[in-house]
């Protein structure tokens, strides 16, 4: 009986996932066959774009990359039950790590990469954990002050890049890092570099971090219920900030490692990361704020991504001119809502729960 | 818990009415896409157009390279795919696929920020066409199409030699790149070639505001200018330019003036229209010639690799006329740009305003412009910073 209920409550998530994802799926189409295209060779040419050959699955991958890390930082706050939308604020400061210290600071190789990743934790981490402290000692709504400091980031960093690490040559760009900051491909001739096996270890070190150790278990424990957690001696103030920490560290990772693995500067308006940290909520709302699912569903939404490009591309679908980008992001969008209302679902239950320390 | 059930109900039914009522707006108008069969005559060219971030409704480079893809079309009967990139990470697995797939005949990369993937690209695919606009490529299989900015700053230049009346005109740029020096070199030398016609002193002051972006500090800058008493201001900074023009229109309403000048000249592509009677020309530069020219020498077999430089006898730069107005007036409604006016006022604004500039300043412009075409003038330009100092030095421009 209870090994059933416990196969229940696993399967639970699956089986929601799955018909909200063929709900989505179903309704894309029908927007697709309302625009005059065949939704069936759509769906294959998205499909064959993102996993079509070794080329596209490989670039698929990623794409992902970034979006684990943003999720898993969106992740980390949710679990203990903060909203934190400021990944994408604390991205940037990432990016900043990475071309202050990759193009201006001559560091030997390993050496380099790790000053980089270790500053952008450091900045991106008292960012977020700037928020933690914020609701804890004064109150402040964490949704409200992480939307705030987003902007604070983006002009900040975009400063930075702008005035003071940019290209004379090529103004529109910061100087590229060192060949000694790079991370290495791992495939030469496609844009999959290191750093999606980084990611993939971060989301292991997090589940481990989460589910292994005291810290992750009170986490865990003041998100389920933070005046029990208290009852039960655990600091809820330091732990609340210490997840807003690992939070803000988490999201500054997919800033830093796509300047190092994949563009080697940032243009001046970060249009290499945008919106990049707000796919990250969506992304873990899918992959019910777990790590394993965060991997799973980056990877769905890298292929969502690669995919609407490749139908433009695809002339079986619409004929001689591809289907246009907008319609594509139209699909993406009704698909995403489709599959995050499980999640949100959940969501709100909890928020609702949820009482003020 | 029944609570919950309650949102998700409402959320579904949600989503369903959203989705139905998204399909049936699509539905409506059935000319979405024309869904006749192909006819492919025996060997049809086809032409792959890569947009950059920008992409369509940017009412400037995007649109441009689209219109002259769309004559292709019509003129040379070439199949074209045009492929939007979202983020700049689409560029290199877009220009990748595309040329993996060895469907096209040339694929072209609009704007300069596809540049360094370009480069890797192109080196892997030597039998693939490419032509990349307002950008250099060293590599035997790409057309880099750039333009001779500094000959129609020439012209507008001249304009504003004749048209000012304080005798002060100014410039607000952008970053300071090398492009920006041609725009730099040609207008003050075009200021200067018209006070060796009129014989008046004109001062001249640029600016290097940093961005191309931000049109807010564009309008801080054009203010600054203005108040100065320079009344002819010349955008060449992108974005940040529309804060210039916006300068001067403000400038213009509160002196309740019904036009200029102080003038605004636009630039890149007609942008006569969002101010009329205050904004006296543009520098276009026609992305649509270079992007037809390159589709035009694959089809006719004459495509070569390396620059080609577009000036005013290739039609690559321009003085903006009343056709180009028209042709951007109907661009702007098509995409749903704010007109300023109904279409017919602002022609009418626009010729009040032409002509309220003597005649003999558009003849003259006319045969500058057959000069420079013919090669009798040159227009100097200028490369580095060091070559710029002197021709600011020469022409008495001054820092603001």
């Amino acid at each position: 009986m209870r090994t059933c209920d416990d196969l229940r409550n696993h399967l639970r998530p699956v089986v929601e996932s799955s018909l909200s994802l063929l709900a989505g799926f179903l309704a894309g189409g029908i927007i697709i066959w309302a625009a005059g295209f065949n939704p069936i060779l759509f769906y294959e040419a998205l499909i064959a774009g993102a996993f079509g050959d070794i080329y596209s699955t490989l670039n698929t991958l990623s794409y992902s990359t970034p979006l684990i890390l943003t999720a898993l930082s969106f992740a980390i706050a949710a679990r203990a039950s903060l909203f934190n939308i400021g990944a994408e604020g604390q991205m940037y400061f990432g990016v900043l790590a990475a071309v202050s210290i990759g193009a201006f600071i001559a560091l030997p190789s390993v050496m380099h990469q790790l000053c980089i990743i270790t500053l952008a934790i450091l900045l991106g981490g008292l960012w977020g954990a700037v928020a933690g402290w914020l609701r804890v000692s004064r109150g402040v709504n964490e949704v409200v002050s992480t939307i705030m400091m987003n902007f604070l980031a983006l002009y900040l960093v975009n400063y930075l890049a702008t005035y003071v690490f940019y290209d004379p040559l090529q103004a529109y760009k910061t100087k590229s890092i060192l060949p000694s900051a790079e991370l290495p491909l791992m495939v030469p001739g496609t844009d999959l570099s290191l750093a999606f096996l980084l990611s993939i270890a971060t989301a292991m070190a997090l589940y481990i971090l989460l589910w292994r150790t005291p810290l992750g278990y009170e986490i865990r424990a003041v998100g389920l219920n933070p005046s029990a957690a208290r009852y039960g001696g655990i600091d809820v103030k330091r732990t609340m900030i210490t997840s807003m920490f690992l939070s803000g560290a988490t999201a500054a990772l997919a800033g830093a490692f796509e300047v190092m693995g994949r563009f080697y500067y940032t243009d001046t308006g970060l249009s290499i990361v945008r919106n990049m940290g707000f796919d990250g909520i969506a992304v873990s709302l899918v992959g019910r704020n777990h790590p394993i699912g965060i991997i799973l569903s980056s990877i769905f939404f890298a292929m969502l991504k690669t995919g609407i490009q490749a139908v433009q591309r695809s002339t079986s679908v619409g004929g001689r001119t591809g289907v246009p980008l907008e319609l594509g992001l139209v699909v993406q969008g009704i698909i995403i809502i489709f599959i995050s209302i499980p999640e949100m679902l959940d969501l709100i239950r909890r928020l609702r729960g949820r009482r003020e320390v | 818990m029944a609570s919950g059930k309650t949102v998700a109900v409402v959320l579904v039914v949600l989503a369903i009415v959203a989705v139905a009522a998204l399909a049936i707006t699509l539905k409506k108008p059935s000319k979405v896409q024309p869904q006749q069969p192909i006819q492919t005559p025996k060997k049809k060219v086809r032409v792959a157009v890569i947009f950059d971030i920008g992409g369509r409704g940017d009412l400037s480079f995007n649109d441009m390279a689209w219109l002259g893809a769309e004559r292709a079309k019509k003129e040379l009967n070439v199949e074209v795919t045009y492929v939007q990139s979202r983020t700049p990470a689409d560029y290199r697995p877009n220009l990748e696929s595309l040329s993996k797939s060895g469907k096209y005949d040339l694929i072209i990369c609009v704007g300069f920020l596809m540049t360094n993937d370009l480069k890797k690209v192109a080196a892997e695919y030597p039998n693939q066409k490419y032509a990349i606009i307002d950008s250099v490529v060293d590599l035997p299989n790409v057309r880099s199409v750039v333009f001779k900015e500094n000959e129609g700053s020439a012209l507008v230049g001249a304009l504003a030699g004749f048209v000012t009346k304080t005798n002060k005109v100014g410039v607000v740029l952008g970053m300071e790149i090398p492009v920006l020096y041609h725009f730099e070199a040609g207008f003050y030398w075009g200021v200067n070639y018209a006070h060796n016609i009129t014989g008046k002193d004109v001062k001249i002051t640029y600016k290097y505001t940093g961005s191309f972006t931000d049109a807010a500090l564009g309008k801080q800058v054009a203010e600054g200018m203005l108040a100065q008493g320079a009344d002819v201001l010349y955008n060449v900074a992108g974005l940040t330019g529309k804060g210039m023009l916006d300068a001067v229109y403000e400038y213009d309403k509160n002196k309740k003036l019904e036009m200029g000048p102080p003038f605004a000249i636009g630039v890149d592509s007609d942008q006569d229209w969002i101010h009329p009677g205050y904004i006296i020309a543009s520098m276009m530069k026609r992305v649509d010639n270079g992007v037809f020219y390159s589709i035009r020498d694959v089809v006719y077999g004459n495509f070569t690799g390396g620059v080609m430089a577009l000036g005013l006898k290739e039609g690559g730069v321009k003085m903006s006329d009343e056709k180009d107005l028209e042709q951007f007036i109907e661009i702007a409604k098509e995409l749903g740009a704010k007109l300023p006016d109904t279409p017919e006022n602002i022609v009418k604004k626009y010729k009040e305003m032409r002509a309220s500039i003597p005649d003999w300043v558009w003849k003259d412009l006319k045969e500058l412009e057959q000069k420079i075409k013919s090669g009798e003038i040159k227009v100097p330009t200028a490369n580095t910073p060091e070559k710029i100092k002197k021709i600011r030095e020469k022409y008495g421009a001054t820092g603001a």
